[in-house]
């Protein structure tokens, strides 16, 4: 198959790569497998947060 | 997905090496079949042993793990895999890892992607914690290095990271050579062990 990404989006996908020292398809899957985690974890019920440790704040991440 | 190798490990024995065959994908069914011949094994392992009064330190920590449970909770799920060895018509051992969401640690390596054993188990015949005489030994080894091959599969180049049971840090702290990163807090107080690339390449050796 083929991808098609605009500039930003390749971007972001090779700051990705560097930072986590993956190829794209490597990264494309790691995405693909957290992006699928989270949806079946969501239509089972839970839910997703982000946590400030210092602020001690906790926001409840909305997946559409 | 199922994907099967031909692999070896140890008879206790004799000391010769036997024919395994490592499965990537076990079913459910061949989960079921584990539970089935492990369990009556522990249990008479938990009742000795509550019988002669041994301290809960002596007790199997892995007894009360339910792998249909967790074959339930991840069937279907990219991330995970779980893994099982079979020889003798047995299962001789069985793991899950998950391939997505666990960063590494150890600063030379710190936030790149790691496959992370959450569970891994050799056969209560075959642990010496279980029976006096275990049957096969290589078991846990093989099962790591079937993890690092999965991370180096991912293009995680080897890296691991698995909290250990205190009777298992022994195994990841000698024999796997991992680094040993301390207690953690988050994690019930079990010691994490993280593997590097190049412990990783030396561990397969």
């Amino acid at each position: 198959m083929t991808l098609n990404l605009t500039e930003a989006e390749m971007e972001a996908l090779e700051r990705l790569c560097k930072q986590k020292d993956l190829s794209k398809t490597a990264v494309i899957r790691q995405a693909l497998k957290l992006y699928q985690m989270v949806d079946v974890r969501l239509a089972q019920g839970d839910s997703l947060f982000f946590e400030d440790k210092e602020k001690k704040n906790k926001a409840e991440l909305m997946v559409l | 997905m199922r994907e099967e190798s031909a692999v070896l490990i140890k008879e206790r024995a004799t000391g010769r090496l036997v024919e395994a065959t490592l499965i990537d994908g076990i079913t459910r069914v061949e989960v079921e079949e584990a539970e089935e011949q492990w369990r009556p094994v522990m249990a008479q392992r938990i009742e000795d042993l509550r019988a002669r009064q041994a301290p809960r330190s002596k007790w199997p920590e892995h007894g009360h793990w339910d792998w249909r449970k967790k074959h339930a909770a991840t069937q279907g799920l990219l991330a995970y895999r779980m893994l099982g060895l079979r020889s003798d018509g047995r299962m001789q051992g069985l793991m899950l890892v998950v391939t997505a969401g666990h960063a590494c640690r150890i600063a030379e390596q710190k936030n790149k992607e790691m496959v992370y054993v959450d569970y891994v188990a050799t056969a209560p015949w075959n642990s010496p914690s279980v029976v006096e005489e275990p049957q096969y030994g290589m078991v846990g080894r093989v099962l790591i290095a079937a993890a690092i091959q999965l991370s180096l599969d991912e293009g995680f180049k080897g890296r691991l990271g698995l909290h250990s049971l205190p009777q298992a840090e022994e195994f990841y702290r000698k024999q796997c050579a991992m680094t040993d990163l301390g207690a953690d807090e988050k994690k019930q107080n079990l010691r994490y062990f993280e593997m590097t690339i190049a412990q990783a390449a030396e561990f397969l050796r």
